[in-house]
Protein backbone atom coordinates (compact mmCIF):
# COMPACT_ATOMS: atom_id res chain seq x y z
CA UNK A 1 0.00 0.00 0.00
CA UNK A 2 3.13 2.07 1.12
CA UNK A 3 6.55 3.02 -0.75
CA UNK A 4 7.99 -0.24 0.64
CA UNK A 5 10.21 1.43 2.79
CA UNK A 6 7.68 3.18 4.83
CA UNK A 7 6.01 -0.34 5.12
CA UNK A 8 9.06 -1.82 6.09
CA UNK A 9 8.95 0.70 9.41
CA UNK A 10 5.69 -0.23 9.63
CA UNK A 11 6.01 -4.06 10.21
CA UNK A 12 9.23 -3.44 12.46
CA UNK A 13 7.57 -1.52 14.48
CA UNK A 14 4.31 -3.53 14.56
CA UNK A 15 6.31 -6.66 15.97
CA UNK A 16 7.18 -4.77 19.13
CA UNK A 17 5.03 -5.36 22.28
CA UNK A 18 2.17 -3.46 23.14
CA UNK A 19 2.33 -2.03 19.20
CA UNK A 20 -1.08 -2.82 16.78
CA UNK A 21 -1.24 -1.85 13.19
CA UNK A 22 -2.90 0.93 13.87
CA UNK A 23 -0.43 2.28 16.15
CA UNK A 24 2.52 1.01 13.96
CA UNK A 25 1.45 3.43 11.36
CA UNK A 26 0.89 6.05 13.42
CA UNK A 27 4.66 6.20 14.63
CA UNK A 28 5.83 5.30 10.92
CA UNK A 29 4.04 8.83 9.96
CA UNK A 30 4.88 10.38 12.52
CA UNK A 31 8.92 9.75 12.14
CA UNK A 32 8.38 10.44 7.98
CA UNK A 33 7.30 14.14 9.35
CA UNK A 34 9.86 14.49 12.12
CA UNK A 35 13.69 16.72 10.92
CA UNK A 36 15.74 13.74 9.83
CA UNK A 37 18.12 14.75 12.93
CA UNK A 38 15.27 13.94 15.09
CA UNK A 39 14.46 10.83 13.19
CA UNK A 40 18.07 9.31 13.19
CA UNK A 41 18.78 10.44 16.98
CA UNK A 42 16.07 7.19 17.90
CA UNK A 43 17.36 5.16 15.16
CA UNK A 44 21.36 5.95 16.66
CA UNK A 45 19.79 5.47 20.15
CA UNK A 46 18.74 1.77 19.14
CA UNK A 47 21.96 0.70 17.60
CA UNK A 48 23.97 2.42 20.47
CA UNK A 49 22.15 0.26 22.75
CA UNK A 50 22.60 -2.87 20.61
CA UNK A 51 26.44 -2.22 20.40
CA UNK A 52 27.10 -1.25 24.46
CA UNK A 53 24.41 -3.16 26.45
CA UNK A 54 24.68 -6.57 27.36
CA UNK A 55 24.40 -8.74 30.09
CA UNK A 56 25.36 -9.06 33.21
CA UNK A 57 27.71 -12.33 33.46
CA UNK A 58 27.07 -12.74 37.29
CA UNK A 59 23.49 -11.79 37.29
CA UNK A 60 22.09 -11.35 33.92
CA UNK A 61 20.72 -7.98 34.39
CA UNK A 62 21.19 -5.65 31.73
CA UNK A 63 24.98 -3.86 31.67
CA UNK A 64 27.11 -1.62 30.25
CA UNK A 65 30.40 -3.98 30.54
CA UNK A 66 30.75 -7.03 31.64
CA UNK A 67 28.99 -6.40 34.86
CA UNK A 68 26.03 -4.53 36.11
CA UNK A 69 25.51 -1.56 38.22
CA UNK A 70 24.22 -3.70 41.11
CA UNK A 71 26.76 -6.45 40.95
CA UNK A 72 29.70 -3.52 40.94
CA UNK A 73 28.15 -1.96 44.05
CA UNK A 74 30.75 -2.77 46.86
CA UNK A 75 27.94 -1.44 49.29
CA UNK A 76 25.47 -4.23 48.21
CA UNK A 77 24.68 -8.04 50.58
CA UNK A 78 26.42 -10.08 48.52
CA UNK A 79 24.94 -12.96 50.53
CA UNK A 80 21.66 -12.36 49.54
CA UNK A 81 20.25 -12.82 46.15
CA UNK A 82 16.57 -12.14 45.20
CA UNK A 83 15.50 -14.10 42.36
CA UNK A 84 13.67 -12.07 39.56
CA UNK A 85 11.98 -13.09 35.87
CA UNK A 86 13.11 -10.14 33.96
CA UNK A 87 15.55 -7.04 34.19
CA UNK A 88 12.56 -5.12 34.75
CA UNK A 89 11.24 -7.02 37.81
CA UNK A 90 14.83 -5.54 39.70
CA UNK A 91 13.58 -2.03 38.55
CA UNK A 92 10.39 -2.65 40.58
CA UNK A 93 12.23 -4.20 43.58
CA UNK A 94 15.30 -1.31 43.21
CA UNK A 95 12.13 1.30 43.68
CA UNK A 96 11.25 -0.14 46.67
CA UNK A 97 14.66 0.88 48.03
CA UNK A 98 13.59 -1.92 50.78
CA UNK A 99 16.61 -4.68 49.58
CA UNK A 100 20.11 -4.13 49.72
CA UNK A 101 21.34 -7.30 48.39
CA UNK A 102 22.18 -9.24 44.44
CA UNK A 103 19.56 -10.44 42.14
CA UNK A 104 19.99 -12.78 39.76
CA UNK A 105 17.48 -12.47 36.56
CA UNK A 106 16.27 -15.87 35.35
CA UNK A 107 15.74 -14.33 31.61
CA UNK A 108 11.74 -15.98 32.06
CA UNK A 109 9.87 -18.70 33.86
CA UNK A 110 9.01 -22.42 33.14
CA UNK A 111 6.68 -22.40 30.15
CA UNK A 112 6.32 -26.22 28.85
CA UNK A 113 3.19 -24.22 26.37
CA UNK A 114 5.81 -21.79 24.92
CA UNK A 115 9.00 -24.44 25.15
CA UNK A 116 10.93 -22.98 28.14
CA UNK A 117 12.31 -25.61 30.50
CA UNK A 118 14.68 -24.74 33.31
CA UNK A 119 17.98 -25.35 30.77
CA UNK A 120 16.70 -22.16 28.57
CA UNK A 121 16.98 -20.17 31.68
CA UNK A 122 20.00 -19.03 34.16
CA UNK A 123 19.31 -21.71 36.72
CA UNK A 124 22.50 -23.31 35.78
CA UNK A 125 24.14 -20.02 36.58
CA UNK A 126 22.48 -19.27 39.53
CA UNK A 127 23.40 -22.86 40.97
CA UNK A 128 26.95 -22.09 40.12
CA UNK A 129 26.35 -18.98 42.46
CA UNK A 130 25.71 -20.36 45.28
CA UNK A 131 28.75 -22.20 45.68
CA UNK A 132 30.80 -20.17 44.39
CA UNK A 133 29.75 -16.84 45.87
CA UNK A 134 28.96 -17.71 49.76
CA UNK A 135 25.26 -16.75 49.43
CA UNK A 136 22.87 -17.92 52.35
CA UNK A 137 19.62 -16.49 51.72
CA UNK A 138 17.81 -16.60 48.15
CA UNK A 139 14.76 -14.34 47.97
CA UNK A 140 12.60 -16.42 44.62
CA UNK A 141 10.86 -13.39 43.53
CA UNK A 142 8.81 -14.62 41.02
CA UNK A 143 5.35 -13.42 39.36
CA UNK A 144 2.62 -14.77 41.43
CA UNK A 145 0.98 -16.59 38.46
CA UNK A 146 0.74 -20.02 37.43
CA UNK A 147 4.02 -20.38 35.94
CA UNK A 148 6.05 -17.85 38.26
CA UNK A 149 5.06 -20.56 40.90
CA UNK A 150 6.15 -23.21 38.84
CA UNK A 151 9.25 -21.80 39.17
CA UNK A 152 9.53 -20.76 41.95
CA UNK A 153 8.45 -24.36 43.33
CA UNK A 154 11.30 -25.39 40.83
CA UNK A 155 13.78 -24.12 42.30
CA UNK A 156 13.09 -23.76 45.79
CA UNK A 157 12.94 -27.78 45.33
CA UNK A 158 16.53 -27.62 43.52
CA UNK A 159 18.00 -25.57 46.13
CA UNK A 160 16.51 -27.11 49.41
CA UNK A 161 19.53 -29.79 49.31
CA UNK A 162 22.25 -26.64 49.51
CA UNK A 163 21.40 -25.66 52.99
CA UNK A 164 20.21 -22.23 52.60
CA UNK A 165 17.68 -19.94 53.33
CA UNK A 166 14.78 -19.92 50.49
CA UNK A 167 12.18 -17.86 51.00
CA UNK A 168 8.84 -16.21 48.73
CA UNK A 169 7.30 -13.04 48.23
CA UNK A 170 3.94 -12.62 49.71
CA UNK A 171 0.86 -12.21 47.77
CA UNK A 172 -1.84 -9.62 48.99
CA UNK A 173 -3.44 -6.14 49.27
CA UNK A 174 -2.03 -3.28 47.73
CA UNK A 175 -1.15 -0.79 50.62
CA UNK A 176 -2.69 2.13 50.76
CA UNK A 177 -5.94 0.67 49.11
CA UNK A 178 -9.52 -0.14 50.23
CA UNK A 179 -10.65 -3.79 50.96
CA UNK A 180 -13.61 -2.90 49.15
CA UNK A 181 -11.59 -2.84 45.82
CA UNK A 182 -10.10 -5.30 46.03
CA UNK A 183 -10.40 -8.18 43.61
CA UNK A 184 -11.73 -11.37 45.71
CA UNK A 185 -8.49 -13.43 44.64
CA UNK A 186 -6.31 -10.97 46.08
CA UNK A 187 -7.96 -10.66 48.80
CA UNK A 188 -8.59 -14.20 49.27
CA UNK A 189 -4.49 -14.94 48.88
CA UNK A 190 -4.07 -12.29 51.64
CA UNK A 191 -6.24 -14.09 54.07
CA UNK A 192 -4.61 -17.69 53.48
CA UNK A 193 -1.35 -15.44 54.29
CA UNK A 194 -2.56 -14.13 56.85
CA UNK A 195 0.06 -13.32 59.78
CA UNK A 196 -0.50 -12.87 64.05
CA UNK A 197 -0.35 -9.30 65.11
CA UNK A 198 2.79 -8.16 66.72
CA UNK A 199 1.95 -7.25 70.60
CA UNK B 1 -33.15 -9.96 41.72
CA UNK B 2 -35.72 -9.23 38.95
CA UNK B 3 -35.77 -7.60 35.76
CA UNK B 4 -37.56 -4.66 35.61
CA UNK B 5 -37.61 -3.87 31.85
CA UNK B 6 -35.08 -4.67 28.68
CA UNK B 7 -34.45 -3.05 26.00
CA UNK B 8 -32.56 -4.05 22.81
CA UNK B 9 -31.20 -1.92 19.63
CA UNK B 10 -30.47 -3.52 16.68
CA UNK B 11 -29.97 -6.96 18.07
CA UNK B 12 -30.45 -10.15 15.84
CA UNK B 13 -33.87 -9.31 14.25
CA UNK B 14 -34.99 -6.61 16.65
CA UNK B 15 -34.76 -3.13 15.02
CA UNK B 16 -35.41 -1.51 18.45
CA UNK B 17 -37.58 -3.27 21.57
CA UNK B 18 -38.90 -2.96 24.52
CA UNK B 19 -39.91 -6.05 26.96
CA UNK B 20 -41.54 -5.22 30.74
CA UNK B 21 -42.14 -8.82 32.37
CA UNK B 22 -43.99 -9.27 35.10
CA UNK B 23 -42.34 -8.34 38.35
CA UNK B 24 -42.71 -11.45 40.15
CA UNK B 25 -44.41 -15.18 38.64
CA UNK B 26 -43.73 -16.60 35.46
CA UNK B 27 -43.52 -14.01 31.53
CA UNK B 28 -44.63 -15.87 28.83
CA UNK B 29 -43.42 -15.27 25.45
CA UNK B 30 -45.12 -16.35 22.70
CA UNK B 31 -45.01 -16.32 18.91
CA UNK B 32 -44.29 -17.94 15.59
CA UNK B 33 -40.82 -19.96 14.77
CA UNK B 34 -38.34 -17.34 13.17
CA UNK B 35 -40.16 -14.12 14.95
CA UNK B 36 -37.53 -13.59 18.02
CA UNK B 37 -38.62 -15.01 21.26
CA UNK B 38 -35.67 -16.80 21.96
CA UNK B 39 -33.81 -13.54 21.33
CA UNK B 40 -35.06 -11.67 23.78
CA UNK B 41 -33.94 -14.46 26.36
CA UNK B 42 -30.47 -14.47 25.07
CA UNK B 43 -30.47 -10.14 25.13
CA UNK B 44 -31.15 -10.83 29.09
CA UNK B 45 -28.94 -13.53 29.32
CA UNK B 46 -26.19 -11.96 27.43
CA UNK B 47 -26.06 -8.95 30.05
CA UNK B 48 -25.66 -11.46 32.57
CA UNK B 49 -22.88 -13.29 31.24
CA UNK B 50 -21.12 -11.87 28.19
CA UNK B 51 -21.91 -14.60 25.95
CA UNK B 52 -24.82 -16.25 23.84
CA UNK B 53 -26.08 -19.34 25.68
CA UNK B 54 -26.59 -20.53 22.30
CA UNK B 55 -23.07 -20.51 21.98
CA UNK B 56 -23.31 -17.61 18.96
CA UNK B 57 -20.32 -15.33 18.16
CA UNK B 58 -20.77 -11.78 18.67
CA UNK B 59 -21.20 -10.88 15.02
CA UNK B 60 -24.73 -12.72 15.26
CA UNK B 61 -25.54 -10.84 17.57
CA UNK B 62 -25.83 -7.82 15.42
CA UNK B 63 -28.51 -6.71 13.37
CA UNK B 64 -27.86 -7.28 9.76
CA UNK B 65 -26.22 -4.65 7.96
CA UNK B 66 -25.45 -2.20 11.17
CA UNK B 67 -22.47 -1.91 13.35
CA UNK B 68 -23.54 -2.27 16.86
CA UNK B 69 -26.26 -3.47 18.59
CA UNK B 70 -27.42 -2.57 22.52
CA UNK B 71 -28.67 -4.55 25.38
CA UNK B 72 -29.65 -2.24 27.75
CA UNK B 73 -31.77 -3.54 31.44
CA UNK B 74 -33.27 -1.62 34.46
CA UNK B 75 -32.80 -4.69 37.36
CA UNK B 76 -33.80 -4.19 40.99
CA UNK B 77 -31.08 -5.88 42.78
CA UNK B 78 -31.70 -6.01 46.98
CA UNK B 79 -33.94 -3.22 46.60
CA UNK B 80 -32.29 -1.03 44.01
CA UNK B 81 -32.58 -0.06 40.79
CA UNK B 82 -29.13 -0.66 38.74
CA UNK B 83 -29.15 0.04 34.58
CA UNK B 84 -27.29 -1.76 32.63
CA UNK B 85 -25.96 -1.74 29.13
CA UNK B 86 -23.68 -3.39 26.78
CA UNK B 87 -22.83 -2.05 23.20
CA UNK B 88 -21.89 -4.60 21.32
CA UNK B 89 -19.46 -4.59 18.33
CA UNK B 90 -20.06 -6.82 14.97
CA UNK B 91 -16.14 -6.48 15.37
CA UNK B 92 -15.60 -8.56 19.23
CA UNK B 93 -15.51 -5.30 21.00
CA UNK B 94 -17.85 -4.49 24.01
CA UNK B 95 -18.56 -1.18 25.94
CA UNK B 96 -20.37 -1.72 29.06
CA UNK B 97 -21.80 0.45 31.27
CA UNK B 98 -23.11 0.31 34.97
CA UNK B 99 -25.56 3.26 35.97
CA UNK B 100 -24.45 4.92 32.84
CA UNK B 101 -21.13 4.79 33.99
CA UNK B 102 -18.56 2.85 31.55
CA UNK B 103 -16.98 0.15 33.32
CA UNK B 104 -13.69 -0.98 32.26
CA UNK B 105 -13.62 -5.11 33.33
CA UNK B 106 -15.90 -7.45 32.41
CA UNK B 107 -15.89 -8.35 36.62
CA UNK B 108 -17.90 -5.09 37.29
CA UNK B 109 -20.56 -5.87 35.19
CA UNK B 110 -21.11 -9.68 35.48
CA UNK B 111 -23.07 -10.34 38.82
CA UNK B 112 -25.17 -7.20 38.79
CA UNK B 113 -27.72 -9.39 36.61
CA UNK B 114 -27.53 -12.85 37.25
CA UNK B 115 -29.58 -15.46 35.49
CA UNK B 116 -30.72 -19.34 35.15
CA UNK B 117 -31.05 -20.65 31.83
CA UNK B 118 -32.57 -23.58 30.07
CA UNK B 119 -33.03 -23.91 26.37
CA UNK B 120 -33.28 -27.01 24.34
CA UNK B 121 -29.42 -27.83 24.21
CA UNK B 122 -29.25 -28.71 27.76
CA UNK B 123 -29.87 -32.11 27.14
CA UNK B 124 -26.61 -32.85 25.78
CA UNK B 125 -26.20 -32.73 29.54
CA UNK B 126 -27.68 -35.88 29.96
CA UNK B 127 -27.21 -37.27 26.27
CA UNK B 128 -23.33 -35.74 25.86
CA UNK B 129 -19.85 -36.49 26.67
CA UNK B 130 -18.75 -36.23 30.56
CA UNK B 131 -17.13 -32.97 29.33
CA UNK B 132 -20.69 -31.33 28.97
CA UNK B 133 -21.64 -32.60 32.68
CA UNK B 134 -18.26 -31.14 34.32
CA UNK B 135 -19.23 -27.85 32.72
CA UNK B 136 -22.28 -27.75 33.84
CA UNK B 137 -20.61 -28.20 37.52
CA UNK B 138 -18.53 -25.66 36.90
CA UNK B 139 -20.67 -22.87 35.83
CA UNK B 140 -22.73 -23.72 38.79
CA UNK B 141 -19.72 -23.24 40.99
CA UNK B 142 -18.68 -20.10 39.84
CA UNK B 143 -22.22 -19.18 40.39
CA UNK B 144 -22.07 -19.80 43.65
CA UNK B 145 -18.60 -18.28 44.33
CA UNK B 146 -17.00 -16.22 41.42
CA UNK B 147 -13.36 -17.00 42.98
CA UNK B 148 -14.02 -20.68 41.59
CA UNK B 149 -13.77 -19.37 37.79
CA UNK B 150 -9.95 -18.60 39.11
CA UNK B 151 -9.65 -22.09 40.36
CA UNK B 152 -10.81 -23.93 36.97
CA UNK B 153 -8.55 -21.73 35.01
CA UNK B 154 -5.61 -22.40 37.26
CA UNK B 155 -6.22 -26.20 36.48
CA UNK B 156 -7.16 -25.69 32.83
CA UNK B 157 -3.65 -23.68 32.53
CA UNK B 158 -1.85 -26.24 34.31
CA UNK B 159 -2.67 -29.10 32.08
CA UNK B 160 -1.75 -27.02 28.92
CA UNK B 161 1.42 -26.52 30.93
CA UNK B 162 1.84 -30.02 32.04
CA UNK B 163 0.43 -31.93 28.76
CA UNK B 164 3.19 -30.00 26.81
CA UNK B 165 5.91 -30.73 28.62
CA UNK B 166 4.35 -34.28 28.33
CA UNK B 167 5.11 -34.04 24.94
CA UNK B 168 8.25 -32.43 24.73
CA UNK B 169 9.75 -35.44 27.13
CA UNK B 170 8.18 -38.06 24.67
CA UNK B 171 9.36 -36.42 21.60
CA UNK B 172 13.11 -36.30 23.40
CA UNK B 173 12.89 -39.92 24.42
CA UNK B 174 11.65 -40.56 21.13
CA UNK B 175 14.79 -39.17 19.95
CA UNK B 176 17.43 -41.13 22.03
CA UNK B 177 15.83 -44.42 20.90
CA UNK B 178 18.82 -46.57 22.01
CA UNK B 179 19.86 -46.51 25.87
CA UNK B 180 17.95 -45.83 28.79
CA UNK B 181 14.73 -44.80 28.22
CA UNK B 182 14.87 -42.53 31.75
CA UNK B 183 14.26 -39.10 31.65
CA UNK B 184 16.60 -36.74 31.98
CA UNK B 185 16.91 -35.12 35.64
CA UNK B 186 16.09 -31.63 34.19
CA UNK B 187 12.27 -32.72 32.54
CA UNK B 188 11.66 -35.29 35.62
CA UNK B 189 12.11 -32.35 38.25
CA UNK B 190 9.78 -29.93 35.98
CA UNK B 191 7.38 -33.00 35.36
CA UNK B 192 7.24 -33.09 39.71
CA UNK B 193 6.46 -29.48 39.69
CA UNK B 194 3.20 -29.71 37.56
CA UNK B 195 2.64 -32.41 39.04
CA UNK B 196 2.74 -30.71 42.84
CA UNK B 197 0.83 -27.85 41.03
CA UNK B 198 -2.08 -30.04 39.34
CA UNK B 199 -2.81 -31.74 42.45
CA UNK B 200 -3.23 -29.17 44.79
CA UNK B 201 -5.62 -27.19 42.47
CA UNK B 202 -6.99 -30.49 40.83
CA UNK B 203 -8.09 -31.88 44.24
CA UNK B 204 -9.39 -28.48 45.23
CA UNK B 205 -11.67 -28.36 42.10
CA UNK B 206 -13.05 -32.16 42.42
CA UNK B 207 -13.49 -31.08 46.33
CA UNK B 208 -15.70 -28.55 45.12
CA UNK B 209 -17.37 -30.31 42.62
CA UNK B 210 -18.22 -33.27 44.82
CA UNK B 211 -19.95 -31.27 47.50
CA UNK B 212 -21.70 -29.57 44.93
CA UNK B 213 -23.12 -32.68 43.80
CA UNK B 214 -23.88 -33.29 47.55
CA UNK B 215 -25.75 -30.49 47.27
CA UNK B 216 -27.40 -30.45 44.58
CA UNK B 217 -28.64 -34.13 44.33
CA UNK B 218 -32.16 -33.75 46.78
CA UNK B 219 -32.74 -30.26 44.68
CA UNK B 220 -32.29 -32.04 41.43
CA UNK B 221 -33.83 -35.19 42.64
CA UNK B 222 -37.03 -32.96 44.02
CA UNK B 223 -37.25 -31.24 40.84
CA UNK B 224 -37.33 -34.28 38.72
CA UNK B 225 -39.75 -36.17 41.23
CA UNK B 226 -41.94 -33.10 40.32
CA UNK B 227 -41.35 -32.95 36.79
CA UNK B 228 -42.03 -37.23 36.19
CA UNK B 229 -44.86 -36.61 38.75
CA UNK B 230 -43.76 -39.52 40.85
CA UNK B 231 -42.65 -41.76 38.05
CA UNK B 232 -39.01 -42.72 38.44
CA UNK B 233 -35.86 -41.39 40.41
CA UNK B 234 -32.58 -40.15 39.99
CA UNK B 235 -28.91 -40.68 41.17
CA UNK B 236 -26.32 -38.22 41.00
CA UNK B 237 -22.95 -39.35 42.08
CA UNK B 238 -19.50 -37.57 41.26
CA UNK B 239 -16.90 -40.21 40.20
CA UNK B 240 -13.01 -38.99 40.49
CA UNK B 241 -10.67 -40.72 37.72
CA UNK B 242 -8.56 -41.56 40.45
CA UNK B 243 -8.17 -42.88 43.76
CA UNK B 244 -6.38 -41.39 47.15
CA UNK B 245 -4.19 -38.27 46.94
CA UNK B 246 -3.59 -37.31 42.70
CA UNK B 247 -0.39 -36.58 43.97
CA UNK B 248 -0.20 -40.38 43.76
CA UNK B 249 -2.05 -41.33 41.02
CA UNK B 250 0.25 -38.83 38.88
CA UNK B 251 2.96 -40.71 39.79
CA UNK B 252 1.52 -44.00 39.43
CA UNK B 253 0.26 -42.55 35.69
CA UNK B 254 3.70 -41.08 34.96
CA UNK B 255 4.87 -43.80 32.48
CA UNK B 256 1.46 -44.08 31.03
CA UNK B 257 1.58 -40.03 30.41
CA UNK B 258 4.69 -40.28 29.03
CA UNK B 259 3.47 -42.54 26.96
CA UNK B 260 0.40 -40.99 25.68
CA UNK B 261 1.44 -37.42 25.89
CA UNK B 262 -1.60 -36.47 27.47
CA UNK B 263 -2.73 -36.48 31.71
CA UNK B 264 -4.61 -39.58 32.41
CA UNK B 265 -5.44 -38.18 35.93
CA UNK B 266 -7.56 -35.09 37.36
CA UNK B 267 -10.72 -33.48 37.02
CA UNK B 268 -10.64 -33.09 33.68
CA UNK B 269 -11.23 -36.70 33.55
CA UNK B 270 -13.89 -36.87 35.97
CA UNK B 271 -17.80 -37.94 35.38
CA UNK B 272 -20.79 -36.50 37.30
CA UNK B 273 -22.99 -39.63 36.89
CA UNK B 274 -26.80 -39.62 36.23
CA UNK B 275 -28.93 -42.41 37.01
CA UNK B 276 -32.55 -43.23 36.78
CA UNK B 277 -34.79 -45.68 38.59
CA UNK B 278 -38.07 -46.70 38.58
CA UNK B 279 -40.41 -45.20 36.11
CA UNK B 280 -42.00 -48.76 35.14
CA UNK B 281 -38.41 -50.47 34.98
CA UNK B 282 -38.42 -53.78 36.40
CA UNK B 283 -34.83 -53.73 37.31
CA UNK B 284 -34.30 -52.03 40.59
CA UNK B 285 -30.52 -50.73 40.47
CA UNK B 286 -29.76 -47.14 39.19
CA UNK B 287 -29.40 -47.26 35.20
CA UNK B 288 -27.22 -44.40 33.51
CA UNK B 289 -29.54 -41.65 32.33
CA UNK B 290 -27.62 -41.63 29.01
CA UNK B 291 -28.07 -45.29 27.79
CA UNK B 292 -31.18 -46.30 29.55
CA UNK B 293 -33.29 -43.53 29.49
CA UNK B 294 -35.94 -42.43 27.22
CA UNK B 295 -36.04 -39.15 25.62
CA UNK B 296 -38.88 -38.42 27.43
CA UNK B 297 -37.02 -38.58 31.21
CA UNK B 298 -33.33 -37.82 29.58
CA UNK B 299 -35.51 -33.84 28.99
CA UNK B 300 -36.96 -33.80 31.93
CA UNK B 301 -33.55 -34.56 33.97
CA UNK B 302 -31.79 -31.85 32.45
CA UNK B 303 -34.55 -29.62 33.42
CA UNK B 304 -34.23 -30.67 36.48
CA UNK B 305 -30.70 -30.30 36.46
CA UNK B 306 -30.86 -26.80 35.41
CA UNK B 307 -33.97 -26.27 38.34
CA UNK B 308 -31.95 -28.06 40.64
CA UNK B 309 -28.67 -25.90 40.27
CA UNK B 310 -31.35 -22.83 40.42
CA UNK B 311 -32.36 -23.36 43.81
CA UNK B 312 -29.29 -24.26 45.22
CA UNK B 313 -28.27 -20.89 44.06
CA UNK B 314 -30.86 -19.05 45.14
CA UNK B 315 -30.87 -20.77 48.77
CA UNK B 316 -27.33 -19.96 49.03
CA UNK B 317 -26.92 -16.61 48.11
CA UNK B 318 -30.17 -15.22 49.16
CA UNK B 319 -31.89 -13.77 45.96
CA UNK B 320 -33.18 -15.69 43.35
CA UNK B 321 -31.62 -15.54 39.41
CA UNK B 322 -33.93 -14.52 36.82
CA UNK B 323 -34.92 -17.99 35.72
CA UNK B 324 -35.41 -17.97 31.45
CA UNK B 325 -36.85 -20.84 30.05
CA UNK B 326 -36.39 -21.45 26.50
CA UNK B 327 -38.88 -23.32 24.00
CA UNK B 328 -39.66 -25.56 27.35
CA UNK B 329 -42.87 -27.21 26.02
CA UNK B 330 -41.27 -28.44 23.01
CA UNK B 331 -39.60 -30.61 25.09
CA UNK B 332 -42.11 -32.25 27.35
CA UNK B 333 -45.89 -33.85 27.01
CA UNK B 334 -48.50 -32.31 28.66
CA UNK B 335 -48.32 -33.45 32.01
CA UNK B 336 -44.63 -32.50 32.72
CA UNK B 337 -45.50 -29.50 30.95
CA UNK B 338 -48.10 -28.65 33.16
CA UNK B 339 -46.08 -30.36 36.34
CA UNK B 340 -42.70 -27.43 35.69
CA UNK B 341 -45.19 -24.84 35.86
CA UNK B 342 -46.97 -25.86 39.12
CA UNK B 343 -43.84 -26.40 40.81
CA UNK B 344 -41.64 -23.57 39.38
CA UNK B 345 -39.09 -21.97 42.05
CA UNK B 346 -40.39 -18.33 43.47
CA UNK B 347 -39.26 -16.11 42.08
CA UNK B 348 -39.04 -14.25 38.42
CA UNK B 349 -39.28 -16.46 35.16
CA UNK B 350 -38.87 -15.70 31.56
CA UNK B 351 -40.50 -18.66 29.01
CA UNK B 352 -40.95 -18.76 25.67
CA UNK B 353 -43.05 -21.10 23.83
CA UNK B 354 -44.49 -21.65 20.17
CA UNK B 355 -47.91 -22.87 20.98
CA UNK B 356 -49.85 -22.12 24.12
CA UNK B 357 -49.29 -22.72 28.08
CA UNK B 358 -51.04 -26.15 28.58
CA UNK B 359 -54.70 -25.67 29.34
CA UNK B 360 -55.83 -24.30 32.97
CA UNK B 361 -52.56 -21.87 33.55
CA UNK B 362 -52.47 -18.64 33.74
CA UNK B 363 -49.45 -16.61 33.73
CA UNK B 364 -48.57 -13.32 35.38
CA UNK B 365 -47.92 -11.82 32.03
CA UNK B 366 -48.23 -12.80 28.36
CA UNK B 367 -46.13 -10.83 25.81
CA UNK B 368 -46.12 -11.61 22.22
CA UNK B 369 -44.02 -11.62 20.09
CA UNK B 370 -44.09 -11.15 15.80
CA UNK B 371 -41.02 -10.68 13.19
CA UNK B 372 -38.94 -8.81 15.79
CA UNK B 373 -42.06 -6.57 17.94
CA UNK B 374 -42.53 -6.73 20.99
CA UNK B 375 -46.71 -6.12 21.45
CA UNK B 376 -47.67 -5.13 24.33
CA UNK B 377 -47.74 -7.31 27.23
CA UNK B 378 -51.04 -7.99 28.88
CA UNK B 379 -51.62 -9.30 32.43
CA UNK B 380 -53.91 -12.05 32.78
Amino acid sequence: MYASAVQDLIDELGRLPGVGPKSAQRIAFHLLKLPTEDALRLARAISEMKARISFCRRCFNVAEGEACQICLDDRRDASVVCVVEEPRDIVAVEKTQEYRGRYHVLQGAISPIEGIGPEQLRVRELLARVQAEGITEIILCTNPNIEGEATAMYLARLLAPAGLKVTRIASGLPVGGDLEYADELTLGRALQGRRDVES
Amino acid sequence: MRLIRLWVGNYRNYESAELEPAPEGLTVIEGANGDGKTNLLEAVAYLATLSSFRGAPVDALVRHGVERAVVRAEVEREGRSVLLEVEIHAGGRHRMMVNRQPVRRARDLLGALRVSVFSPDDLSMVKGGPGERRQYLDEVLVALRPANEALRADVERILRQRNALLKQAQARLAERKRGSDQLSPDVASTLDVWDAKLSDAGEMLADAREDLVMALEPQVTKAYGQLATGKGDVTLAYQRSWRGPLSDALATARDEDLRRAVTTAGPHRDELSLAITGGGREVPVPLPARTHASQGEQRSLALALRLGAHVLITESTGSSPVLLLDDVFSELDAARSSALLASLPLGQALLTTAGSAPAGFSPARTVSVRAGRVEAGRAS
